[in-house]
């Protein structure tokens, strides 16, 4: 069910491949860096991951439908059927960290109080934020084949990248900063919150699925999918 | 043919549902069964600045920044000039907003 797999083939049918890895590895250990100096490990723990996990199972299963698949990157790992580079993994862990503090940031100017509407908010400006930032990336990647959609994809498409995928951006970004807001602002012990963190991906997968799910119908029934 | 993620989910359920259901469960054994502490963390979220030729700058805005620079400049490089552009513009959207926000704030706390 779970298997890892070596390329020998770095960057075949790709263009400025090493470019890209090399933008996410800096960032990554910087943010892991930064984020174990500043709140220590077990908080690193639950900021990093939870996404880790539920990116590699969103990403695998994204795959194996046959939607998109990924070529020219050296570690592939897989766990239903679809090889995910481990890259792209770390990616998403960057990308929930970085719009969950940039929503943090912007939210905390605007409104001060710490309840369920903040927690909200800044889950909402993070996935905004996500959506804003892969509008730039998603099309680069697709031209350069960092990552290749297929072509028999139908609907509203930017740059040959399918609007679900921005919709798909959004409804990650937004339901795992929720789960983290919401366990990092628990009162329970530090070790209870990481596997909080862990066994609560299945309540937030769920949620991701049937959101993501309803609004493709949606899409679909509109005739935009 | 390929599928959305509900559909490849629904066809493989017996896969997925005894990994969600496990999960549910532990979540919830975690949840009720365990002491909560009485303390409450206040997040400091000033000392995410870094002072860089007397300017104060988020160390997120920074890390954002260089992502949105060297995917620019790969998008370039790439002959890929228009949706870099364009996608570039969308992408300075939260750098503009954070920049804004900082401003108004600022202006708020010296009147």
């Amino acid at each position: 069910m779970f298997f890892i797999e070596i390329n020998q083939n770095f960057g075949e049918q790709t263009k400025f491949l090493a470019a890209f890895i090399a933008l996410i590895a800096i960032t990554w250990v910087f943010l892991v860096y930064y984020s174990y100096k500043r709140h220590g490990t077990k908080k690193t723990i639950v900021y990093f991951l939870p996404i880790i996990i539920a990116s590699l199972i969103i990403e695998s299963v994204g795959v194996a439908s046959g939607r998109y698949y990924y070529s020219g990157y050296i570690i592939y790992l897989s766990v239903f059927g679809g090889g995910v580079p481990l890259i792209i993994i770390l990616a998403w862990s960057v990308n929930l960290f970085l719009f969950l503090n940039l929503g943090k940031h912007f939210i905390s100017k605007i409104y001060q109080k710490r309840n369920y509407v903040q927690i909200f908010l800044i889950s909402s400006v993070a996935g905004l934020f996500g959506v804003c930032l892969d509008l730039l990336e998603d099309p680069i990647a697709h031209y350069n084949n960092w990552w290749i959609w297929e072509e028999t994809l139908k609907g509203i498409k930017f740059f040959e990248v399918p609007l679900l995928n921005f919709i798909g951006w959004f409804v990650l970004i937004f339901f795992m900063s929720i789960a983290t807001l919401l366990i990092e602002r628990s009162r329970y012990s530090e070790n209870r919150k990481i596997l909080l963190s862990i066994s609560s991906l299945s309540i937030t997968g769920v949620a991701i699925f049937v959101v993501h799910g309803l609004i493709g119908k949606i899409f679909e029934f509109v005739g935009i999918s | 043919m390929e599928k959305n993620l509900a559909q490849f989910i629904l066809e493989n359920i017996f896969l997925f549902l005894p990994i969600v259901i496990l999960g549910i469960v532990c979540t919830v054994v975690l949840m009720f069964i365990s002491k909560k502490e009485n303390r409450t963390e206040v997040e400091n979220l000033e000392s995410d600045f870094k002072t860089i030729f007397r300017i104060r700058f988020n160390i997120y805005f920074l890390v954002y920044l260089f992502i949105w620079i060297v995917i620019l400049i790969i998008g370039l490089f790439s002959d890929f000039i228009i949706p870099t552009m364009i996608g570039g513009i969308i992408a300075t959207i939260p750098l503009a907003l954070l920049i804004l926000v900082d401003y108004k704030t600022k202006k708020l706390k010296v009147r």
